[in-house]
């Protein structure tokens, strides 16, 4: 059992952070796997989406979250921090990028700075799982077709209409409540009304 | 519990003297207030990021005080239930004796429950150079030089034969963890068993002191240089050219950059926001108790000459 | 063939619509049916002959996978054949086409100059032209599934259906029964209509569009005297009356409409309403059939759409399109198929 060291105070993630580190495996050891990392996290932060191995991708994913949260945290005027930035990004106008443009980008957002899906593999070859790895709000088209939120699809457009008529009807019907409730003073039956409101949709 | 006792029947008389005269003393949080103070005007200039807000919590500053509250860090050995039992234990053990904040480097003296000892008790004098674990676990090291020969004992925070822990001088060191003192000079872990407690004015932060030890010449104990000790004077009178190629060579200067290391060495704030929440209020309690006892004491207690 | 539709004419010319009405007594409904179906593709191999040489026209394809130039024949080549070209997907997704991206144009109507072409699913970005003709068609479809659910010896005659009105909940069709009065239909009579709709939309039939003179038009709806009615006041800008055929049904409307009646997915019949005319218009009563649906493809709850479907049950708040309600008369036995 370790003590938690108090010395530093980090943000929590909000992405799956394993046990233990992956040690990206190469003859340089730690030093290599730290090169890589920065190598990747400064891609990842340069053009925003790339298209990687799983490992290598979740590795530098939990960093470039950190370094956003850090940044997010003490600003630039921050000198440790500052520092942090100058050694994760490899070049240095990026530094300004996640200062200028990343923190008020992510400073007010509940979801993780990054997103991570499965890439299609190829059918033959080594079978690495690949993933795209991408900040989130980016300027490109979005990766996934999702687009059921869409208020104008049909489907949206006739459950609206429903939940609609449905407000209409009760609003009546509380009208009219009210109107029956100041004639007969009895606040009961108002009272009884007004916990029968089921919800839809 | 104790690795190594050397005792003299004297100091268990003195142990017991020092018990019923000084409980206890005053503890000061402020230390912690006046960092967040230092740090407060960055913060406020941006204060709509969500992150920020939950770093203002002004409970956070209880984790130097009482570390052991947070759980470890490492997933694999978490459990909520467990880890909430253990901090309703430790405070109602904290309600039975008072255990005083301290830091390592602090000066304690320690008083257990022994039955072979003359009076039952024993008290142990020394410097905290240790402290581990977390939760009912926690723990702490004291280190004295008793008659020329070193002697360390190790004690469990939440032990119930520990009859009392009183800080003798409160201070922290330029290290977090003074194992070095092993290797170092005697004179710079000999303490008195009859120092008298020193009162910090109240209100003032937690002091460090910049003491740099002299080391012994090798053989160590440990590679102390490759360690970046900042509490250690003459480091580099003992080692040979070897040892400083080899030190270049095993340096890990990227590892200070291991912003992942760091996290998972953490408890992120969010989720020490929580636990400090549960714990706030009683520890408030207990320390505006402590102050008003000691207040007390300081009036009360006619000025002993047996010293 | 050319002069069977020359002797049709004639007789049409001939024959006012007030002399034709006897030959309605001739005319089983089936009969009509087919004969309209008849009618109609005579009619459409003429104008696919009119053609004559073929033309060829470059369409430009805009969209995934990849934009793209098309050479098709003019007048023959529909975005349907455009789509074919591109994949399968591209011909079971595809709704309706967008020429020029201003136009929208049926997936089976012939293409007649150069243009850029855009295909539309259900799930575009603006979706509402699309679901306006989904809703269409379903009226349209509903309209051939009344014709032919019910037993030879109940008349069935069409009479018109509104323009797409989606938040309303439910797609409509006017129909006439003369000889039931007052029908009710009980709960497995519709599930019978439903299902009978749903044997339609598994044909997968294509909504073909064809655009006839306003003779001819009354010439096919010869025996439908609501239709002969309509079809001067929709003939009376160009003289033409757009029709559409799905199976053997064909039927006025103005489209567009989607590619095929395999796109309409899940659907519920959800309640057929008396709507009562006034005494002296020529329209005693008519019967309205209401229902809702989703295209293929798109996932709801069940409990979700039996909301829809309770409340596509209410009548439909649209204008009648007869005049004043009076109170029904008598009562008569329904009689159904299936």
């Amino acid at each position: 059992m370790n003590q938690a060291d108090v010395s530093k105070l980090v943000s929590k993630l909000r992405v799956k952070v394993l046990p233990r580190h992956r040690n990206l495996p190469g003859p340089k050891g730690p030093e290599g796997r730290i090169d890589k990392l920065r190598k990747t996290v400064t891609g990842l932060i340069k053009f925003e989406r790339i298209e990687l191995n799983y490992n290598r991708a979740d590795e530098a994913r939990q960093y470039a979250e950190r370094l956003i949260s850090e940044a997010i945290r003490h600003g630039d005027c921050h000198k440790p921090t500052m520092d942090t930035a100058d050694f994760w990004l490899l070049e240095k106008e990026l530094v300004h990028k996640l200062f200028k443009v990343l923190v008020p980008r992510y400073e007010s957002t509940n979801l993780s700075y990054t997103r991570l899906y499965n890439a299609p593999r190829p059918q033959y070859g080594r079978s690495l799982d690949k993933v795209v790895l991408e900040l989130r709000g980016n300027p490109y088209p979005d990766l996934l077709n999702n687009k059921s939120n869409n208020r104008l699809l049909i489907q949206n457009v006739l459950l609206d209409a429903a939940k609609n008529e449905y407000r209409q009807t009760k609003i009546a019907e509380m009208a009219k409540n009210i109107g029956k409730v100041g004639a007969t003073q009895n606040t009961d039956s108002k009272i009884n009304e007004a916990h029968e409101k089921p919800n839809i949709s | 519990m104790a690795l190594a006792i050397r005792w003299s029947s004297s100091e268990v008389f003195g142990a017991a003297k020092w018990f019923i005269r000084r409980d206890c003393r005053a503890l000061s949080t402020i230390p912690e207030r006046a960092e967040e103070q230092t740090v407060s005007p960055k913060r406020e200039r941006q204060a709509t990021s969500r992150v920020r807000i939950s770093a203002r919590n002004p409970n956070l500053g209880l984790r130097h005080a009482y570390p052991e509250f947070l759980p470890d860090p490492n997933p694999k050995w978490r459990n909520s239930l467990r880890e909430k039992l253990e901090r309703s234990d430790m405070l109602k053990r904290r309600n039975q004796i008072d255990i005083p904040e301290f830091y390592v480097g602090s000066i304690l003296a320690v008083t257990i429950a022994d039955p072979h000892a003359q009076g039952k008790t024993n008290r142990f004098v020394g410097i905290c150079i240790e402290r581990k674990g977390c939760g009912l676990r926690a723990e702490f090291t004291l280190r004295n030089v008793v008659d020329h020969q070193g002697v360390e004992v190790r004690y469990d925070l939440y032990d119930p034969t520990v009859q009392s822990i009183q800080v003798l001088r409160l201070e922290k060191r330029l290290d977090d963890k003074l194992l070095y003192l092993r290797d170092a000079l005697p004179e710079y872990s000999t303490f008195s068993f009859d120092m008298d407690p020193e009162v910090l004015p109240e209100g003032t932060p937690v002091p460090v002191n910049p003491v740099q030890v002299k080391l012994k010449p090798r053989p160590w104990l440990e590679r102390w240089e490759r360690q970046e000790l900042k509490g250690v004077a003459n480091i580099e009178e003992h080692l040979k050219e070897k040892d400083r190629v080899r030190r270049e060579l095993r340096a890990t200067p990227w590892e200070k950059y291991d912003l992942m290391k760091q996290y998972r060495n953490t408890i992120p704030i969010e989720d020490q926001n929580d636990i400090w929440a549960e714990v706030n209020h009683q520890l408030r309690q207990l320390q505006l108790t402590r102050k008003t006892t000691a207040r007390k004491r300081t009036f009360t207690t006619p000025k002993s000459q047996l010293g | 063939m050319r002069r069977q539709i020359l002797c049709l004419s004639t007789k049409v010319t001939q024959n006012s619509c007030t002399k034709a009405l006897p030959l309605t007594r001739f005319l089983s409904s089936q009969e009509a049916i087919d004969r309209r179906y008849h009618l109609f593709t005579l009619e459409k191999k003429r104008q696919l002959d009119n053609v004559g040489r073929i033309e060829k026209i470059e369409v430009q394809y805009k969209g995934v996978p990849k934009s793209c130039t098309l050479i098709m024949n003019k007048g023959i080549s529909t975005p349907y054949d455009c789509a074919r070209h591109l994949s399968e997907w591209h011909v079971e997704s595809s709704a309706l086409a967008l020429l020029d991206g201003s136009v929208y144009w049926d997936m089976h109507r012939p293409l007649t100059e150069n243009c850029t072409l855009e295909l539309q699913n259900f799930s575009v970005a603006e979706p509402q032209q699309v679901n306006k003709a989904f809703w269409r068609t379903c009226s349209f479809v509903l309209g051939a599934c009344a014709t032919i659910a019910f037993k030879d010896t109940v008349p069935v005659k069409l009479h018109s259906f509104p323009g797409p009105d989606i938040r309303s909940g439910s797609f409509i069709y006017d129909v006439d029964l003369p000889t039931l009065s007052d029908w009710k239909p009980t709960q497995q009579e519709l599930i019978t209509l439903a299902a009978e709709y749903i044997k339609l939309t598994r044909l997968n039939e294509p909504l073909e569009r064809l655009e006839v003179g306003e003779e001819l038009a009354l010439e096919m709806f010869v025996e439908n005297e609501h239709k002969t009615k309509q079809i001067p006041s929709i003939a009376r800008h160009n003289g033409k009356v757009t029709l559409y055929k799905v199976g053997k049904h064909v039927d006025i409307s103005k489209g567009p409409m989607i590619s095929t009646t395999g796109q309409i997915g899940r659907l519920s019949i959800a309640s057929v309403h008396k709507i009562n005319g006034s005494a002296e218009g020529d329209v005693k009563q008519l019967y309205r059939f209401q229902g809702v649906a989703l295209p293929t493809g798109v996932m709801m709850n069940h409990f979700t759409f039996s909301i829809l479907a309770q409340r596509a049950k209410k009548l439909n708040p649209v204008k009648s399109p007869i005049p004043k309600p009076v109170e029904a008369e008598e009562k008569e036995e329904i009689a159904m198929k299936g």
